[in-house]
């Protein structure tokens, strides 16, 4: 076992949220509504299916298989060199969406706070603040999340409700003017984040309650969903259709706030606070791919590999995309596809050939 | 013995490196006692060469029987040797016998052991207590007649507080655990001894209350103390620094504290008190971070107080980290965060500072760290002499000279109220140390190096776990029952179960549903 550490479910939960809606909360209201127009608070409902479904197969699969992750049980499920195949694309997968996140990290410090220092500069310092984490083991990047989702999620209802006074609810309407289509179009793109809540098919075996493991990740999927929601209310209110001219619509929206003439200008605080939720998302990230990379390569120990590995993401997240309107342009066209294909797909399919192995031929998954 | 003893000499003259753990034993620890009082006066007193504080009387019994007398002078009560030991043995008439029933029925003294090599000897006679030893005897005898000079109870100097118990721990182990024991007087207070220190041989006692102290952690206490191998240990920090879990940390992980009351309620906890002679600071295992944030005082006044008051020094706690750092990343990177009125006023107040902000916050904090320490160092003649030269260099001159802008003297100010806020004194130190890498991230990255900063802390803290127990819980991992101690001071009627450390046994510390309110039923009273 690589890993010793031990979560509970309710920890899983609360690394799982940060994971996904730390990048969602910035830019997605803009993609979704890019599809959806005022109707893109129904997309998040659609896309939460798909991290359901995620959760599910990513149960089950640990149902049949307890103490294992998704790289050392699809050996048993498809025959060790398919499975070495599956391994490298997770492998590549979560490297190259580890440089995402970290680009989309770079250029929003770099675009609205930073806008001189060098971008390689803060993505290496955090890279390396995640490295300690992701050595620490889960149960410190369990603790971590702990303690920054509540603060985080404190400011962002404080900012929020700041910027009560602004929001006109009429521009939610015409609901559905172009039917559901639109809001189903909406949702392709925020399916794009949803999918990652296969993340917990790697932290599953490290449950101590893993029976509980389902609930809690239906609750975190539940949780995501109504924060996309009222943030997307939030953008819609404040911009009416006019929100996917924006890049950042939360971060322009806290522009907004204003209170006795002191609390203004407070993006910066959103700044701080969203770094937060920003390190816990790229420290599990970056935690889950050094466990693919030690367990596809059958190392017995971790943490030599997770410097090396950080190392890696740093050129990585610089090679991914030219700038930031190409990146904005892959989230909001092809990237869906090319995430789901793997991080959806192939567990689905794992699952399927799994109950037709063993539940329907001999049983033989209880192995582990 | 004493061949023994040239044998060791004679190694250690020959000069290797690394002497072995024996080569530095002072004697050979257990070389029995000899029938022959001569040859046992000739290895005492080659144990005892050039040693003048130590007296060895020689006497007759009954004036027959010789005998020895071995004590060390200042250590002793020569008054009650004299009263009690020599008198009566030496005017007594009959023949002795056997020297127990000697001892039964002629020393007049309550604590009495016998003694058979000369390790134990010796660490009696070091205890201050009389050894005697007669001819013809293997078996000498210690008498519980120690008498030094010592400091009598007074109050904690360090951690005060205005509601609660006055007295202090002393340099005495004896005194303090008589103080503990005072107020847990069940038999279910064990008090372990250990003995630490090659050569200072100080008793370390080890305090836990037997069925709520886990014995696991109990026994790791134990193992870990009497690992240590060192010459001497003349502080708790000495022990502190060698059972820690983690030694590069800046933050502690155990707690100090010369309050009886304090540690009696860290027992009541299921936690282990150590205990040291020749300190009053004891040691409590295992610690969390919010312990280092309670004070026994919380428990004292009213709840809402308590809870109050624990949570202005959670917010002062971030702020003895943090306050510079914030101020140095507004003012360097976002400025638009500060309204425009109190913008200008500070614009206005740095127009002739010639340093940046970053140089500016460096410079007012070491100097201010500087003032403390030597404010602690300074013989107290001089003190008020330091005070004034200070309040200058820190506050109204440094402004005048250009030198620094007043809100800078402000923000160093409530920095330093701040870290004093924090009732235990070692953790404040580690906030101290931390403040100034904070300051050079704020100073680099703004607000992002800021929280950059926290996070690597908080990575760090979730790491660490104090004998087994994470040292944030119960907060990360989250424990929900034992918020109440954390996020509140839940009232005492409420607070039912104990906080969890690392097992579950014995939970609840007393009967639930002890609400008081008016008694009911009795309207015409």
């Amino acid at each position: 076992m690589i890993e010793r550490g031990k979560i509970s479910a309710f920890q899983m939960a609360f690394l799982m949220y940060p994971t996904i809606i730390a990048t969602a909360i910035i830019s997605v209201p803009t993609i979704m509504a890019s599809h959806a127009g005022q109707d893109l608070w129904l997309s998040p409902i659609w896309a939460s299916l798909l991290g359901i479904l995620m959760v599910v197969t990513a149960y089950r699969l640990n149902k049949m298989f307890p103490k294992m992750s998704l790289i050392e049980y699809s050996c048993l499920i498809i025959g060790r060199v398919p499975a070495k195949i599956v391994g490298f694309l997770f492998f590549f997968m979560y490297a190259h969406d580890n440089g995402f996140v970290l680009r989309q990290y770079g250029e929003f410090l770099i675009d609205s706070f930073l806008p001189e220092t060098p971008i390689i500069v803060v993505i290496g310092s955090m890279v390396m603040v995640c490295a300690f984490a992701v050595r620490g083991g889960v149960e410190v990047l369990a603790r971590c999340a702990q303690l920054f989702v509540p603060v985080m999620l404190l400011f962002l209802v404080l900012i929020n409700a700041l910027l009560l006074p602004e929001l006109d609810p009429s521009h939610m309407f015409p609901v559905l003017e172009k039917g559901l289509g639109a809001s189903l179009m909406g949702s392709v793109p925020a399916q794009g984040w949803f999918v990652e809540f296969i993340d917990i098919a790697f932290l599953l075996p490290f449950l101590t309650d893993r029976e509980q493991g389902l609930k809690w990740g239906i609750y975190s999927v539940f949780a995501v969903m109504l924060t996309m929601i009222a943030i997307s209310f939030v953008a819609l209110f404040l911009f009416g259709t006019m929100i996917d001219s924006f890049n950042y619509p939360v971060l322009t929206a806290t522009r907004y706030v204003s209170l006795a003439d002191f609390v203004q200008h407070v993006e910066a605080l959103l700044m701080a606070v969203w770094v937060l939720g920003a390190f816990v998302k790229i420290a599990v990230f970056y935690y889950v791919l050094v466990l693919i990379a030690s367990q596809w390569l059958n190392l017995s120990d971790a943490r030599p590999i997770v410097f090396p590995l950080g190392f890696l993401l740093l050129p990585l997240s610089i090679w991914v995309a030219p700038n930031l309107q190409e990146m904005s342009a892959f989230f909001s066209t092809s990237a869906f596809f090319y995430i789901v294909s793997i991080k959806g797909v192939i567990p689905v399919l794992l699952l399927v050939i799994a109950y037709v192995r063993f539940r329907f031929g001999k049983k033989r998954g209880d192995k582990g | 013995m004493r061949f023994v003893y040239k044998a060791a000499r004679k190694r250690k003259k020959s000069g290797s490196d690394h002497p072995s753990a024996r080569d530095l034993q002072p004697e050979n620890p257990q070389h029995p006692l000899s029938a022959d009082l001569n040859e046992n006066r000739s290895i005492l007193e080659s144990i005892y060469a050039d040693c003048m504080d130590v007296v060895i009387r020689d006497f007759l019994i009954a004036g027959e029987t010789k005998a020895l007398l071995v004590y060390i002078d200042g250590l002793s009560n020569i008054d009650l040797i004299d009263q009690h030991v020599l008198a009566p043995l030496m005017q007594a008439s009959s023949k002795p016998g056997d020297t127990d029933a000697m001892v039964q029925t002629k020393v007049t003294v309550s604590e009495r052991k016998g003694l058979t090599t000369f390790a134990e000897l010796i660490e009696q006679v070091a205890k201050g207590n009389p050894v005697l030893i007669v001819d013809g005897q293997v078996r000498a005898f210690a008498f519980g007649l120690a008498k030094w000079d010592k400091r009598g109870v007074e109050e904690p100097v360090a951690e005060s507080v205005i509601r609660g118990p006055r007295e202090g721990f002393t340099e005495t182990l004896s005194v303090n655990t008589s103080l503990i024991r005072r107020k847990l007087k069940s038999p279910a207070l064990k008090i372990k001894s250990i003995q630490v220190g090659r050569y200072t041989r100080t008793s370390v006692a080890i305090a836990y209350v037997e069925g709520i102290a886990q014995p696991a952690l109990v026994e790791e206490v134990t193992k870990r103390i009497q690992r240590i191998d060192i010459d001497g240990v003349l502080e708790s920090g000495y022990i502190e620094e060698m059972i820690q879990d983690y030694p590069f940390s800046p933050f502690p992980q155990l707690l100090t504290t010369e309050r009886p009351d304090a540690a009696t309620g860290a027992l009541l906890e299921g936690r282990v008190v150590i205990l040291m002679d020749g300190t009053p600071f004891s040691l409590i295992a295992p610690a969390t971070l919010f312990s280092l944030l309670q004070s026994p005082e919380d428990y004292y006044e009213r709840f809402m107080i308590g809870t109050f008051v624990r949570w202005l020094r959670y917010l002062f706690f971030l702020f003895a980290l943090t306050a510079p750092s914030i101020y140095v990343a507004i003012l360097t990177f976002h400025q638009e965060m500060i309204p425009t009125a109190l913008l200008l006023s500070v614009a206005q107040s740095r127009e002739e500072i010639p340093f940046p902000a970053l140089v500016e916050a460096f410079l007012m904090e070491v100097t201010f760290e500087a003032l403390r320490e030597a404010g602690v160092r300074l013989p107290k003649q001089v003190g008020a002499a330091v005070s004034i030269v200070g309040a200058l260099v820190i506050g109204q001159a440094a402004t005048a000279a250009g030198l620094v802008s007043s809100p800078m003297v402000m923000v160093v100010a409530i920095t330093g109220i701040a870290s004093f806020m924090i009732p235990r004194y070692t953790a404040g130190i580690a906030l101290r140390i931390l403040r100034f890498p904070m300051i050079l991230l704020a100073g680099m990255l703004g607000l992002l190096g800021l929280m950059l900063g926290v996070i690597l802390i908080v990575v760090h803290l979730s790491t660490i776990r104090s004998f087994g127990v994470p040292y944030l819980s119960p907060l990360a991992p989250m424990k929900g029952r034992d918020m109440k101690d954390v996020l509140f001071r839940a009232p005492l009627w409420a607070l039912n179960t104990r906080p969890r450390l690392t097992g579950d046994s014995n939970l609840y510390r007393q009967a639930p549903g002890q609400k008081p309110g008016p008694a009911k039923g009795d309207e015409h009273g």
